[in-house]
């Protein structure tokens, strides 16, 4: 498997663990990339009330990796996840256009508190398999992620349902917390 | 663990031998044993499944090939669901050299309990069709039930539009619910509209709960979380025990419909009994109801009665 070989690769930071915090809005597919890191099934999936919490774990190392609902009514609890996270992990639905803008705006309330200052960011365009997915560039330039000079950030084209782009987004995230 | 995996071994390696000897003894087979032996329902059914999937007798085990055929392909409950039952009585009546006059009784009670193993098996068949079919808001029937499940929920507030905050109000996460059945498809607004539609009061009832402003919950993304629970205890064989219990000959769709209403109305019984600090604790709750619905399906003799009876204050 990839993400193992991934995994094992990190076994030079030994009993190391990792908080990820997987957010984004409802629908983004942050649940379906949280069992695919977990290789679980992704076909029963279900809108996410409250949040999962799955640990990957290889040989001394262990990526807690929590998944937050993205619905509106559930954002104003995504603060209480803040604290010692290690990475930031971006869902965006790209075929979703309409709602660009809502989760744009999202993401730059996120970057602004201060419990995430300095927190490296993945952003992962999820959904590239859609035919009107928007592509990462796109994406990109709409949330303006070229003006972030505070912290290193990534995006990450993906289809987490065909298990495509994760592992590239993986291995950034391994390479920027090792020059931590 | 040790002794019990050892007694387990001892029993496997000794039961032909357990079996002929009950077999000279009591001058039954073991598909009569049960049949005569276990009250109707799960015990028998299960009984006679355990036994007839575990037959080493050729004729059987193509009983067994013939039947899952017929119940995978959806024609063993419908036209042919008596010619589909006689040919495994008549089967085990020649095979298993059983009287039919003298043993009447066991050809009706083995009749009913093979209809309900496969029927059973149907039934799993039509949930997963239902499962796999994506909500797809071109489709008018779908819509149209979709709408169905508002006004049944909320028959005083018109809906002003098919795209609008509305929805939010019976728990679907944003302007349009189509999003939201994800991997549980049609099977989710099914389910949600037959608990609507057949227990009207009750739904409206569970709905005025979860709108509770601070350990309240979303109505109806809970349901499609619950509808993949009720899912997964058809799917792994935890709901035997309720389905043979409670449906009087084969399980229907209309049985699984039943059995969600149940797991409703009892998670939001559980819910306010788990004193919820607010909506973060729905993954421990949910979890923790689903070990309670497990253990109490465990126990052959449970059927879920359905009392929808609402406390009017």
């Amino acid at each position: 498997m990839g993400l193992l070989a991934i995994l094992r690769k990190l076994k030079s930071s030994p009993d190391k663990e990792l908080r990820l915090l997987l957010l984004g809005l409802d629908n983004a597919g942050k649940t379906t990339l949280l069992k695919s890191l977990a290789s679980e099934d992704i076909a029963h999936i279900t809108p996410t009330q409250g949040f999962n919490i799955k640990s990957v774990q290889s040989e001394g190392f262990r990526l807690n990796v929590w998944d937050i609902g993205g619905q509106r009514k559930i954002r104003p609890y995504w603060r209480n996840y803040f604290e010692n996270t290690d990475v930031l992990i971006y869902v965006i639905d790209s075929a979703d256009r309409k709602r660009l803008e809502e989760t744009g705006q999202e993401l730059e309330e996120l970057l602004s508190e201060p419990a995430m200052s300095g927190v490296p960011l993945l952003v992962y365009a999820n959904k590239q398999d859609l035919l009107h997915a928007a592509p990462a560039s796109e994406i990109a330039t709409g949330l303006g992620l070229h003006t972030i000079k505070d912290r290193p950030w990534q995006i990450q084209a993906c289809s987490a349902t065909a298990g495509e782009g994760i592992k590239d987004g993986m291995e950034w995230i391994s390479k920027t917390v090792k020059k931590k | 663990m040790y002794l019990g995996s050892l007694y387990l071994y001892a029993y496997w390696f000794l039961r032909p031998l357990i079996k002929w000897f009950l077999r000279k003894t009591t001058k039954l087979c073991e598909l009569q044993r049960v049949c005569y032996g276990e009250p109707s329902g799960a015990s028998r059914t299960l009984g006679v499944e355990f036994s007839l999937t575990h037959s080493k007798t050729p004729q059987i085990q193509e009983v067994i090939r013939y039947l899952n055929e017929r119940s995978e392909n959806l024609e063993f409950i419908g036209k042919h669901t008596k010619t589909n039952i006689e040919f495994a009585v008549v089967t085990v009546l020649r095979v298993k050299k059983i009287h039919p006059t003298i043993h009447n009784q066991f050809i009706k009670s083995f009749g009913r309990t093979v209809e309900q193993i496969w029927g059973y098996k149907q039934l799993n068949v039509e949930v997963e069709e239902l499962r796999r079919t994506a909500y797809d808001s071109s489709n008018p029937q779908h819509e149209e039930m979709l709408l169905g499940l508002w006004q049944r929920l909320n028959p005083d507030t018109r809906l002003e539009a098919r795209v609008t905050k509305q929805w939010q109000d019976i728990g679907f996460q944003g302007d349009d619910p189509k999003t939201d059945f994800r991997g549980m498809g049609m099977l989710g607004l099914h389910n949600l509209y037959y608990f609507s539609d057949h227990y009207q009061k009750a739904s409206q009832h569970v709905l005025l709960h979860s709108l509770h402003p601070v350990n309240g919950y979303a109505f109806a993304i809970v349901g499609i979380n619950l509808t993949s629970l009720a899912y997964h205890l058809l799917q792994d064989g935890a709901a035997k025990s309720h389905i043979f219990n409670f449906a009087k000959g084969s399980p229907v769709m209309r049985h699984f419909h039943q059995l969600y209403c149940y797991l409703f109305c009892e998670f939001d019984r559980f819910w306010f009994d788990s004193k919820p600090k607010d909506i973060m604790d729905f993954a421990r709750i949910r979890d923790d109801f689903e070990t309670s619905i497990r253990t109490i399906l465990a126990n052959p003799h449970t059927v879920f009665r359905i009392n929808m009876l609402v406390d009017t204050i």
